[in-house]
């Protein structure tokens, strides 16, 4: 929807017939680009992995053509002025980066240095001024003396914001925010656009496949696809257009996968209704966020017939525990007594990441440990793979004090699979990054292991690549691969599906399934609960370095109490869920739909219906 | 054996991490950091270099004093001392050893002495200025008394990545570790164990120049976005970055200070002498 206002100004940015080859490359990244955008909107740009989306964004201040040197044509203007008489620098004052590694973004050791750092390059006087009205954009003035090093990843991103915004940027480009951070800070960088855009007039461009951030906060939505622009459209008709996104292996949110699914059940129920040549169920606009799909699917329920009486009972409530043994038919395998962990900071503090925790975990059970950023996750998994040991109270893994043996001896039984999997390659070829355990530690069947790992784990073709330079869901289920050829009775895995686009994250999940043929115990943490849902068998919250809650799946998502305290967020089946009154949550989209269906030809009774016959 | 296990404990990555980071920033309340860094490094270079060129024991032991009060006044931590002790007593306990093959009875432990006195003021005054000023000031102070921007500024973006660093190769370490076999027996003090971390360190090397090599792809282009090849061309820039050094009342008084004291050394030395 185009403004008439800004119809007068022009578009901020333009682009014009753009091809670009990198140096080396045979195929062109960038194919016939035309893609124009208005000033002060909001666009998310999507296209699956290697279509060209961070390409397009270096466009626009310049580092293509003028930094990367490769095959390039067409022409970029933004604000009417052509990139190609001006150089990076000029460009980048009117266009801010933030980079997808923000982190290594930041170049200097204090806040306030870096927000000056810009400014100060360009040698403007009010430097000072600038950089700390950059900061409060972002809400960073209070930490304003920290180093870099103190900071959350949040606050990190939130830095390099402010960084591209003290040199006055009209255009803002954020390079997947979402990846790199747990939700609730993700939405805070979010936010943070958001007013951005809407009180200060900036032009704003995410690369994003999060599409429930993209329905929340975005106004229009640019699909690339092999090097070329699908189509730039309102972020509901985007969001709708269901069969490009699904071919290109983008996920719709989820509540409109529900509402499509649902609709989709209906017209197979009612054959009457049914109508090949009725293009509306696919054309039909379904809501994309949870607020507008409350009221769509409510108006649903509300046909229904109100007289059905018979209390509504859950159907799944109970099955999520039936694998609940009495506790002394188990084998515990690793014990917690009140183990405590400390840090040394550089003020020579002493910072405790964990209290006194009180945990026994079994034999075959598959554990998500969930809460925010530094509520303690990654410290308990160290301290059970004994890289940190306890600074009081003790960890027994396997009847084993972690203190009496050293890391080597017990890495034999639990296998740690770091959060980011380049860290743990030591190797130059796949191959003998799995086989460096099997030799070093001499396997008697190495051979065979590599084989069947390579096998399992779909290595086969990458197996003589150098690990560091595949994918991202590639690396990943490297990392899995080296882990799980040990054989470990415990494996414990940081993150697996952070900074994985949706496609890979569904091969992850297929993976983790593999994973259970080789190992007894799996301990993942995360802050993916569409993970927990599908996954896990026990969930544990953790929150400010305790243990905020322990029970299943179900028992945890149906106390939203509990999940705003521990900082995380729901997916948007079950906050759907929770709105229309079901018990318990659905935890998928397909799920729901299901459920909804069932409610809606009768075959279950939906709760609210019956509520008044109890009252 | 407990002992030296215990050693092993103490030092951890974390822990020369943790040190080398108060060294370089933890300086933030000594009295040597509010001083103008182009003064101190001055003062820094007539400690460096003129000492190799005395042969007097009064000005050299005075010299001394001087350096390890202000040694004191910069608040260094207890590692870098120890680190610097161990460093003089081996260097120059192994040289008198040495002399003693060939020769030499413990008369030869006078000229040592002097050589460990040189040797002491130099690092004590490196300490001194290295941990007196965090890297951004020493970063200043070069790029003032023209020391070319991109030497300056790699200066405070090391520190900078430093940590970054240490993280990335601590998790090349421990990868090492958790794939890896110690081995079995330790050997007499722990050798084996000993060689093994030798061993380790070297190994991981190779990973790590590999992930910063990767890293640097980034910075280099944000680095590029941001203006600093161009503040670099620009002599406004400069100006700006340093109007904030000012020579003051208490940089005068340290300096001439400094000096009264070394001439009435040379004073001291040239009438008792």
């Amino acid at each position: 929807m185009l403004n008439p206002n800004n119809e007068t100004r022009g578009p901020v940015i333009d682009i014009r017939n753009v091809s670009f080859t990198y140096p080396g490359s045979e195929l062109p990244v960038l194919n016939q680009v035309n893609l124009t955008i208005e000033p002060g909107s909001f666009t998310a740009i999507i296209g699956g992995n290697g279509s060209g989306k961070s390409t397009l964004c270096k466009l626009l201040n310049g580092l293509i053509p003028h930094y990367y040197s490769g095959d390039f044509e067409g022409e970029v203007h933004i604000h009417g002025q052509s990139t190609a008489q001006k150089t990076v620098a000029q460009l980048s004052r009117r266009v801010g980066y933030v980079y997808q590694d923000f982190d290594n973004q930041l170049v200097r050791p204090t806040v306030l240095d870096e927000a000056c750092f810009a400014p100060l390059n360009y040698g403007l006087p009010d430097y000072k001024d600038r950089a700390l009205h950059a900061l409060e954009l972002c809400g960073l003035t209070h930490l304003q003396h920290r180093y870099i090093w103190e900071l959350s990843g949040g606050q990190k991103h939130l830095l390099a914001l402010a960084g591209a915004l003290s040199l006055g940027a009209e255009i803002l480009i954020v390079d997947e925010p979402v990846s790199q951070l747990d939700p609730s800070h993700a939405r805070q960088v979010y936010e943070v656009l958001q007013e951005l855009n809407q009180n200060h007039g900036k032009t704003i461009i995410v690369i994003e496949h999060h599409s429930e951030f993209i329905a929340d906060y975005c106004q229009e939505v640019c699909l690339l696809d092999q090097g070329r622009v699908l189509w730039k459209r309102p972020v509901t008709a985007a969001l709708n257009s269901l069969d490009d996104l699904e071919r290109l292996g983008i996920q719709p949110p989820e509540v409109t996968q529900a509402a499509a699914y649902l609709a989709a059940l209906q017209d197979t129920n009612i054959p009457m209704r049914w109508n090949p040549n009725n293009k509306q169920a696919q054309q039909a606009t379904y809501p994309i966020t949870t607020e507008t799909a409350i009221p769509y699917f409510q108006r649903q329920l509300q046909t229904l017939p109100n007289e059905t009486p018979a209390p509504w009972v859950s159907t799944r409530s109970l099955s999520a525990d039936d694998n609940h043994q009495p506790d002394n038919q188990r084998n515990p395998v690793i014990q917690f007594n009140g183990a405590s962990l400390n840090y040394r900071t550089i003020r020579k503090a002493e910072r405790t990441v964990l209290y006194g925790i009180d945990l026994t975990l079994y034999e075959d059970e598959r554990i998500a440990l969930i809460g925010n950023n530094g509520a303690g996750k990654s410290s308990l998994l160290k301290l059970i793979a004994g890289i940190a040991k306890p600074s009081d109270g003790s960890v027994a893994v396997l009847q084993q004090d972690t203190r009496s043996i050293s890391i080597e001896q017990l890495s034999r039984d639990v296998a740690f699979v770091f959060q980011n999997p380049e860290d743990m390659f030591i190797e130059d070829s796949v191959r003998k990054e799995i086989a460096y355990c099997l030799k070093r530690r001499g396997y008697p069947d190495a051979d065979d292991t590599l084989q069947r790992m390579l096998h399992s784990f779909r290595l086969e073709p990458l197996q003589d690549r150098d690990a560091r330079l595949l994918s991202g869901g590639q690396q990943r289920r490297v990392s899995l691969a080296i882990g799980a050829a040990i054989r470990p009775a415990i494996m414990l895995l940081d993150e697996p599906t952070a900074n994985l686009d949706l496609a890979t994250r569904e091969e992850l999940l297929r993976t983790l399934e593999e994973l259970n043929q080789h190992v007894r115990t799996v301990l993942i943490a995360t802050h993916d609960m569409q993970l927990v849902h599908r996954w896990a068998t026990r969930v544990i919250v953790m929150h400010d370095g305790r243990v905020l809650a322990d029970g299943t799946a179900a028992q945890v998502f149906a106390n939203p109490e509990l999940i705003r305290r521990a900082g995380l967020a729901l997916t948007q089946s079950m906050e759907l869920s929770a709105a229309l009154g079901l018990q318990p949550p659905c935890g998928s989209p397909i799920e729901l739909a299901d459920r909804l269906n069932r409610i809606l030809t009768g075959k279950e009774i939906h709760p609210h219906a019956a509520r008044p016959q109890l009252v | 054996m407990q002992l030296v296990r215990n050693w092993f404990n103490k030092i951890s990555l974390d822990r020369i991490q943790l040190e080398l980071m108060n060294t370089a920033y933890g300086s933030g309340h000594a009295s040597l950091s509010r001083l103008d860094p182009r003064g101190l490094l001055i003062w820094y270079l007539f400690y460096a270099i003129v000492p190799w060129f005395l042969n007097s024991y009064v000005v050299l032991a005075g010299m001394c004093l001087f350096v390890i009060i202000t040694t004191v006044l910069s608040r260094v931590t207890p590692f870098i001392i120890i680190v610097l002790c161990l460093g003089l007593i081996g260097q120059v306990g192994w040289l008198f050893i040495i002399s003693l093959f060939f020769g030499g009875d413990i008369s030869s432990a006078l000229p040592l002495l002097k050589l460990t006195l040189k040797l002491s003021i130099v690092s004590l005054a490196s300490i001194t200025v290295f941990s007196g000023m965090d890297p951004e000031k020493i970063s200043d102070g070069l790029l003032a008394l023209g020391v070319p921007a991109a030497f300056s500024f790699s200066l405070s973006y090391g520190y900078r990545i430093l940590p970054v660093l240490f993280e990335e190769f601590r998790n090349v370490l421990l990868s090492y570790r958790l794939r890896g076999k110690a081995p079995e027996r330790h050997g007499v003090l722990y050798w084996r164990l000993g060689a093994y971390y030798l061993k380790l360190l070297v190994y991981a090397f190779f990973p790590l120049m590999l992930a910063t090599a990767k890293r640097s792809r980034t910075t280099v282009e944000a680095l590029e976005t941001r203006g600093f090849s161009y503040g670099m061309k620009n002599p406004a820039a400069k100006k700006l970055k340093l109007s904030h050094l000012k020579l003051q009342r208490r940089d005068v008084l340290f300096l001439g200070g400094s000096a009264l004291y070394v001439a009435l050394l040379f004073w001291t030395s040239a009438s008792f002498i």
